[in-house]
């Protein structure tokens, strides 16, 4: 991500919109293969040395955030590491303390016996059994500055890393199959990230996010919980407006900020709120909108509105959850489509807002006349993971929830209690018409509801 | 009731409507308080008369479990041997006469962080000190060890500056409090604060909210803001329970020294490339007038460079050229003759940047900090320097603002900034007395006929009438 010195927005009345790029731009295609290509040729080389050369880049242009701004993205790809024989922190303990019974160390020697610096660093050199280059380098190898880039994206230097203490030359292994990962830098995810990190950016001090999401949501509450974020959920239609029950939604609404928000408006959370934007772009269609506290008003309760939506074309680096999170799961879909029934299985749709937590039922199960279950199965577990689950489960009070666990888990019928007679025990699959033999108990009648 | 710690913030789980400090959290369906309230809260748990008492009749809620607090009691006893003078003594019975609540004013100087290692002795209990700099979170550290870090086994905590290890007593800048409180806030029941007067301030303030911290403790030498925030200090921390003025402590720490001025001469290249800079510089700042010598014109010009790329080009004239007179080389022959002459003194040789430092540390083989220097070997370099084991130490602008350096009778100041204020207190640092034998003196050298000459001039201005008023 950016730091906030290199954030750029265009603040209007009282909305605020990141600068983005158009990564089509020449100009920008221009000045990130060159970065790229700088990255490239410091492999090896010393982290200040690299800087050095970004800055030259910025001398007299003007677009220096952009260009400084993308070359932290690509930093952030990087690893450096402190490559020394012995650690430097020993060495120059060694340095100084021979140092101290010689000084004065002078550089021009006005009697004979004034000692020359060159003297002290072959004296410890000898006693560390190391070069004299390897002790005057080494007494600061760790040094940021200093140290080296050893990775970038998936390119890897391994000089350095031969263990007889002879140089070598330098190897670049870009080809290794497993260390290309999707996230290969190029120009275009590099402008694509960047135009993600200007909007991260403006949520720094972001107090409040709403969000309305028409899909994905078991992906984008997982999110939301990773990034230590508290929510208000709202389901929506398909314009977005609420409607009073989740069992006619189209699409959900979450307020999202954090616990403290409850007694006043903090940008405390906005780093989170900033962590969990690229979750929305895995959806196919998305709202965003965040309150942002305008540093400059000069009034610490005025805030800006930034909004944004999937039609900005932001592209995400997360990763969505898998269709099926289990075989499972995926066995009774599978069996389900060869059973004959009216029912119907439903892949998860619904959130259910236990406060804290929200749960996304895997399955809903439907039956043409409008009767409707939600249906939860304990799929994959720790016995932790399997408390919290049961305890979601008990909390969510809801009639109409069905329940699958497997025989296999070491868990008795006493833990869910007074729901346990809606329960269906499992030892490897899940039998169909089990589950409409519940659904047919249990189901409401969300027709009738209305 | 349960009383969580969540995120920052209390959670009262099945709390009676009566509960004070609290909101309703429709969002969990319980109370939620700020962290800040714990003390408060269970007083009102445990009674009215706000003592902790095992007899139900007189508790206000019955079963109170108490999940927030995950801070230890410990039996400290501070191992540095000096008897507290008498204005410390009085400011810790008012501290602890006011429940370890409240803010002691004392002038830089005059011993807070003494008073602040009496104070956590005192409160027995898991402490976190939060400081305005990694500087000062650096000289706490160094302090804290000396007073305590044989007594715990995981010694004294850092938590900032690239440092992420909380202990039972733990040192942090603001900032990382600030990103990191939500997550440790129940980790400590005293709570002291450095340089309190920069505590009011919309994100700094949510240090003393989310944490649980009983004891509060904050230190300073100017408490009033010129915007009146310090009164938000009072609910944060509690009220000023001592003050000590400056002028009852003057006198014991000021010494004699005598200043010698250096000037060295550009070599012919650096000063053909100085000139060339610093006339790209001089022709943009002229042809557009800005009022340099005034904050706003100043300010106009930067606005500038970020939109005019001759602008830019300016300020990095501006940079090169102040970077070709603060490294000149001939500054590193006036300092080989300066080592020479010193070599048997104790020595701190100052620079303005860190590349110049370790420059100096490699060309001379002396001891370096710098703001890079990781806090337990910085620690470890000063109290060698301390102790006699090491006699010289380079350093670039690390000490400033209230931090405590070994004395030195000599210091010598490469290239400096601007700052009057930063240039007095680097000379009292200096020149604190440990030795009576003889006068202190400072060397400055500086590049002749360069902005330095100018700088300098200002500098020692502003020493004198700061002596003066």
């Amino acid at each position: 991500m950016l730091t906030a010195d290199l954030a750029r927005s265009r603040t209007y009345e009282d909305t605020i919109t990141p600068k983005f790029i158009d990564t089509d731009d020449q100009r920008y295609r221009d000045t990130a293969e060159e970065l790229i290509r700088i990255f490239d040729e410091h492999l090896g080389e010393p982290k200040g040395e690299l800087e050095d050369t970004i800055d030259q880049l910025t001398v007299a242009d003007t677009d220096y955030k952009i260009v400084q701004g993308l070359a932290k993205l690509l930093k952030d790809e990087c690893e450096f590491e402190t490559v020394a024989p012995v650690d430097p922190r020993e060495i120059r303990e060694e340095l100084f303390a021979v140092a101290n019974d010689n000084y004065p160390i002078v550089r021009q020697p006005t009697l004979g016996e004034d000692t020359k610096s060159i003297w002290v660093y072959s004296t410890v050199a000898d006693r560390l059994e190391i070069t004299l280059e390897e002790c005057y380098r080494g007494m600061y190898a760790d040094l940021e500055e200093n140290q080296r880039l050893v990775r970038f994206g998936h390119r890897v230097s391994d000089e350095y890393e031969d263990t007889d203490g002879s140089t070598t030359t330098t190897r670049l292994t870009g080809d290794s199959e497993e260390s290309y990962a999707e996230d290969t830098v190029t120009v275009d995810w590099l402008l694509t990230r960047y135009n993600l990190a200007l909007a991260q950016a403006v949520l720094y001090d972001a107090t409040e996010m709403r969000v309305r999401v028409w899909d994905s949501f078991a992906t984008v509450f997982s999110y939301v919980k990773l990034f230590g974020l508290m929510h208000r959920i709202y389901p929506i239609d398909s314009d977005g407006n609420r409607v009073p029950s989740t069992d006619v939604a189209d699409g959900y609404e979450a307020v999202l900020d954090g616990a403290a928000s409850l007694f006043s408006k903090s940008r405390k959370y906005g780093i989170r709120m900033a962590n969990f934007l690229p979750a929305l772009p895995l959806c196919d269609r998305w709202e965003m909108e965040a309150d942002i506290l305008d540093e400059d008003s000069g009034l610490s309760s005025q805030t800006l509105s930034f909004e944004l939506d999937h039609t900005e074309g932001l592209s995400s680096h997360y990763s969505a959850q898998s269709d099926f999170d289990s075989d499972v799961e995926r066995s009774l879909a599978q069996k389900w489509k060869r059973a004959n029934t009216d029912w119907e299985l439903i892949r998860e749709d619904d959130v259910l807002d236990l406060g804290a937590e929200v749960m996304l039922p895997d399955f809903a199960v439907e039956h043409p006349d409008g009767r409707r279950v939600l249906f939860e199965i304990v799929g994959f577990w720790t016995p932790e993971y399997l408390d919290e689950k049961l305890a979601k489960i008990r909390d969510a009070d809801r009639d109409n929830l069905i329940v699958a666990v497997s025989e296999r888990l070491d868990c008795s019928a006493d833990d869910f209690e007074g729901m346990d007679d809606r329960i269906l025990w499992f030892k490897s699959g899940i039998h169909v018409y089990d589950v409409v033999e519940l659904a047919e108990e249990y189901a409401a009648n969300t027709v009738l509801e209305e | 009731m349960r009383i969580a710690f969540d995120d920052g913030t209390l959670l009262l789980e099945n709390a009676p409507d009566t509960v004070p400090f609290a909101e309703w959290d429709d969002r969990v369906e319980e109370y939620r308080a700020r962290a800040q309230h714990y003390r408060e809260i269970r007083a009102w748990a445990n009674g009215a008369d706000g003592q902790a008492t095992l007899n139900e009749a007189t508790t206000t809620v019955e079963n109170v479990e108490d999940d927030a607090r995950a801070y230890s009691e410990l039996a400290l006893t501070p191992s540095v041997a000096i008897e507290p003078r008498k204005y410390q003594q009085e400011a810790l019975s008012a501290w602890q006469a006011n429940d370890r609540r409240g803010s002691v004013v004392l002038p830089t100087g005059s011993g807070k962080t003494f008073l602040a290692v009496q104070a956590i002795a005192d409160a027995g209990v898991s402490t976190v000190v939060v400081v305005p700099t990694i500087d000062l979170m650096n000289q706490w550290h160094a302090t804290l060890t000396n007073a305590f870090g044989d007594q715990l086994p995981d010694g004294i905590g850092v938590l900032g500056g690239g440092s992420h290890n909380v202990t039972n007593i733990t040192v942090t800048t603001y900032d990382s409090a600030y990103r990191y409180i939500d997550e440790y806030g129940d980790q400590f029941g005293l709570l002291v604060v450095d340089e309190v007067h920069h505590l009011p301030a919309p994100t700094y303030q949510q240090i003393p909210e989310m944490t649980i911290a009983p004891y509060r403790l904050g230190l300073t030498a100017t408490y009033e803001r010129a915007d009146g925030q310090h009164e938000e200090l009072e609910d944060l921390l509690g009220t000023v329970v001592y003050r000590e003025e400056v002028d009852e402590l003057a006198g014991d720490y000021l010494s004699e020294y005598e200043t010698i001025h250096l000037q060295v001469e550009l070599t012919p290249d650096e000063r053909e490339e100085y000139d060339e800079e610093y006339q790209i510089y001089r022709d943009y700042v002229d042809s557009h007038e800005f009022d340099l010598w005034k904050e706003r014109g100043y300010q106009e010009f930067l606005k500038r460079t970020s939109y005019d790329p001759q602008g830019r080009r300016a300020l990095i004239a501006k940079q090169r050229a102040e970077e070709i007179a603060r490294t000149a080389k001939k500054k590193l022959d006036t300092l080989d003759n300066l080592l020479k002459r010193h070599y048997d003194d104790r020595t701190i040789i100052f620079t303005a940047n860190n590349d110049f430092a370790y420059d100096i540390s490699q060309e001379f083989v002396v001891p370096c900090i710098t703001h890079q220097t990781e806090t337990d070997e910085r620690t470890a370099i000063l109290e060698r320097f301390r102790t006699g084991e090491y006699s010289m130490l380079v350093t670039s602008q690390v000490l400033d603002e209230g931090i405590d350096v070994p004395a030195a009778n000599v210091g010598i100041i490469l290239s400096g900034s601007a700052s009057k204020r930063q240039y007095a207190q680097r000379l009292g640092r200096i020149l604190r007395p440990t030795d009576e034998r003889q006068p202190a003196r400072l060397y400055e050298i500086i590049a002749e006929d360069t902005v330095e000459t100018y700088v300098s001039e200002r500098r020692r201005q502003g020493v004198t009438s700061d002596a003066d008023g």
